[in-house]
């Protein structure tokens, strides 16, 4: 079920009532049925897949606990890894693989006997699979203690609103949540609503707009001079943005209003000064856990400088391998290794800020233009269909031609522009002034009221309400 | 304490909604006002065409139609009022739903289909562009089924007066803030200013080619929802009994739907043309008065004010000589 649909809309009201409504001991019962009921919406089949893992992961958590033999907890900490990651194998990089294995025998006139799989990738397998791996690691570490209820367990996996593209939760924080006694609070409830309602915004306005001349671009990238693709390289920016952020603020506003505190997994991207501020602003729930699980236990920033800027390589090569089994990803993804690679070795060499006010300012948005840049370049490769595609858009960039296509009409090109002008703003106004001009919270009636209803209209006016789904779903 | 606090915030949302509902419908009356009050631009040929227009010859199609052919040349030639129904960006769902309210109103002696093959593909943007009908749903209750096409929930989303003008408030504003400055259209027909070069064309050929290339291992068949589409526009003109021409109107390149993967649907449009009596097939795309002639386009899929000139003068004799 997509948030950005009149199901949805429904399905949350009666969720939302049920739940306030039922007692507490039921609660977790209507939370996990419409947790499956919301899941089983795309393709219902694969609940299975989900059910097969939550089993292991139940089980492979309490026999961890149980044991006390370091090797024998540590097999079974690895049998429970295996599991999660066999299953994200076989559904999401088989097929890639097997071609890859078909083109390399073809060379060699082999011919390949292993027959493709003709299966759909389940929607947000990776993010439940890396949600439930941090469980079973974070029970052999000690942190967390095993959940013995198989049920909330399987909340923990499946808790809707963040089931299909994150935040990629830690046990510490969602399992005490769910055995909560959860009342109905006027505050959460009202904060959660203008979160989702800001979500939508970001979807419907921003995100779906931009989508328009994206997709256009990028779906003939041959047919673009560089001007054109410039600009669509920079829409894609914002557009994911907005697609991935504004899911995640429905995802955390809407279990806001139950009660849930779900954790933050954008801070303003693009307003990062260094490509190491951008990570540490952006899918926040995926760097962490990739810092947590990979960079820590690979020796991170304590190890010698070579070994150091190799585990900062991989952290963000795998990054790129999570989000897809295509090339562009994990080009993507070694893009910003490198990035982040060069920004470790040249950091004691930069200057630092001026003292001098004004230029201060200008050393700030000028790396924060540069950051912008090296990250939208990169996007080129996560928004291109094959790796040729990329390459023909990167060389077509060079041909600046006299008049740059505007896409479907003046009109969505001018709207796209709108968008971006009013995210930049309120964006803006939240990084420097985030005490000040807050009118959704406003004491006065009537500058709340009428800040949000202007939203609404705003949605409603601008909108695109046949974008399709959320960009990360398919990861 | 809970309950006060849920029947607090209950009433809060209740009254909330009543003010949202009110100025929806504030706004929405404001924007219906200056949507019918439009004078120049698409909006208003739209409203023209689907209230209004009982012309001897009507032209259907999306921006080749609106751009290919000038009433006033196609009147002086055949002697025939015309006007042309065609709009930016609209494939045959649309000329269909707009041929259905014409008629219903008005039956013309002739219909100019203005087609091209990539209408027939599988491209679900020529369904969601539907919606641009649903200022009209009020009134026109047939286009309820139309605009189902956008979504399972269109019908019900009109309970908001706004949403009908979704994505329409730039044009308004800038058609009625601007009017003289919006080019006015020649029953309903927008000639493009400018040519094309032959730099620019061999640069184009060049893109199709390697374009070609990457696409000609799709083998996807033409969409059936659109190819009946065309079979219920033909239908309801064999109906009336109105002699209609099936138009597939220039192109630059003379393999432009070879290149593009489309020959399959262009013979598609060609073999149901030929199943109805009172239909006319003509396919233009290989004409050399017009293919490889960068001075008669504006852009790789249009031809300019001289082409379409050139052309319409082409099509009205074949009127002329059918009628």
């Amino acid at each position: 079920m997509l948030f950005n649909s009149i199901d949805f809309i429904f399905f949350y009201i009666i969720v939302t009532i049920l739940y306030f409504v039922v007692p507490h001991k039921l609660k977790w019962v209507i939370l996990l049925a419409a947790s499956c009921y919301f899941y089983m919406a795309f393709v219902p089949i694969y609940i299975l897949i989900l059910g097969f893992t939550i089993v292991i992961d139940y089980f492979a958590g309490i026999y961890i606990e149980n044991e006390h033999n370091p090797r024998r907890r540590k097999l079974l900490l690895t049998a429970s890894l295996v599991a999660n990651i066999g299953i994200l194998f076989v559904f999401k990089y088989f097929n890639f693989l097997n071609l890859n294995v078909d083109i390399l025998l073809n060379k060699f006139n082999y011919h390949n006997p292993i027959p493709y799989l003709t299966i759909l990738l389940p929607i947000g397998l990776s993010f439940h699979t890396f949600q439930a791996m941090s469980y079973t690691i974070e029970v052999y570490r000690g942190n967390q203690k095993a959940e013995r209820h198989f049920g909330i367990y399987s909340l923990y996996v499946m808790f809707y609103p963040q089931l299909v593209a994150g935040p990629i939760e830690r046990p510490q924080n969602v399992l005490p949540q769910l055995r909560i006694r959860h009342k109905f609070s006027y505050d959460l409830m009202q904060s959660g609503l203008k979160m989702m309602l800001w979500g939508f915004f970001k979807k419907l306005v921003i995100a779906d707009r931009l989508s328009i001349f994206v997709n256009s671009v990028y779906n003939n990238p041959d047919m673009h001079n560089g001007t054109t693709i410039a600009i669509a390289s920079f829409f894609f920016a914002i557009q994911i943005y907005c697609d991935f952020s504004g899911y995640t603020d429905i995802a955390i506003g809407c279990a806001r209003t139950m009660g849930f505190d779900l954790m933050r997994n954008f801070n303003r991207p693009y307003f990062a000064s260094n490509i190491q501020d951008f990570w540490r602003r952006w899918h926040i729930s995926l760097s962490t856990w990739f810092r947590d699980y990979v960079y820590i236990p690979l020796g991170g920033s304590k190890v010698s400088g070579k070994r150091r800027y190799l585990n900062l390589f991989i952290v963000f090569l795998l990054s790129g391998v999570w989000h897809g089994a295509n090339y562009t990803y994990i080009v993507w993804g070694m893009l910003h290794g490198l990035y982040s690679v060069v920004y470790v070795l040249i950091k004691p060499y930069l200057r630092k800020t001026p003292e001098n006010k004004i230029a201060g300012a200008l050393m700030r948005m000028g790396n924060i233009a540069l950051t912008i840049s090296l990250v939208t370049f990169a996007w080129i490769f996560f928004r291109a269909a094959s790796l040729h595609d990329a390459f023909t858009l990167i060389r077509n960039l060079k041909s600046f031609g006299a008049r740059p296509f505007i896409g479907d009409g003046v009109s969505n090109f001018a709207q796209s522009v709108l968008a971006i002008v009013l995210l930049f703003i309120l964006e803006y106004k939240i990084e420097y002034y985030p005490e000040k001009f807050n009118f959704f919270s406003s004491p006065n009636v009537i500058l709340r009221w009428g800040s949000l209803a202007f939203t609404i209209l705003w949605i409603i006016v601008f909108g695109v309400f046949n974008g399709g789904q959320f960009i990360y779903f398919q990861f | 304490m809970k309950n006060n606090l849920v029947i607090r915030f209950l009433i809060r949302l209740a009254a909330f909604s009543l003010v949202l509902i009110a100025v929806d419908r504030l706004v929405g009356f404001a924007l219906k006002k200056i949507y019918f009050n439009q004078r120049v631009g698409q909006f208003s040929q739209t409203t023209y065409a689907i209230d209004s227009a009982r012309q001897d010859i009507m032209i259907f199609g999306s921006s080749r139609a609106v751009r290919h052919y000038s009433p006033t040349i196609i009147s002086g030639i055949s002697g025939l009022s015309c006007y042309d129904s065609g709009r930016d960006g609209l494939m045959i769902p649309y000329s269909t739903a707009i041929e259905e309210i014409s008629l219903s109103r008005h039956i013309p002696k002739l219909i100019l289909l203005d087609i091209s093959p990539r209408e027939l593909g599988i491209d679900k943007t020529k369904y969601e562009k539907l919606s641009i009908l649903l200022p009209y749903c009020e009134e026109h209750q047939q286009f309820i089924k139309y605009i189902k096409e956008v979504s399972r929930y269109e019908p019900e989303k009109l309970f908001s007066k706004t949403y009908p003008y979704n994505s329409s408030a730039f044009i308004l504003a800038n058609n009625s803030l601007f009017s003289k400055s919006v080019e006015k259209d020649d029953n309903g027909y927008l000639p493009l200013r400018g040519a094309m070069t032959k730099p620019e064309v061999e640069d184009y050929i060049k893109r199709m080619t390697v374009r070609s290339k990457r696409i000609r291992q799709n083998t996807e068949l033409a969409e059936a929802k659109a190819v009946n589409y065309l079979k219920q526009f033909l239908d309801n003109a064999a109906k009336n009994k109105i002699k209609t021409m099936v138009i597939i109107s220039p192109t630059i390149l003379n393999n432009a739907f070879y290149l593009d993967n489309q020959t399959l649907e262009r013979d598609l449009i060609e073999k149901i043309a030929g199943e109805y009596p009172n239909v006319t097939f003509l396919d233009f795309s290989t004409d050399p008065r017009f293919n490889y002639h960068p001075e008669k386009f504006a852009d790789v899929f249009h031809l300019n004010k001289q082409g379409s000139e050139e052309f319409s003068t082409i099509i009205a004799q074949q009127i002329k000589a059918n009628l």
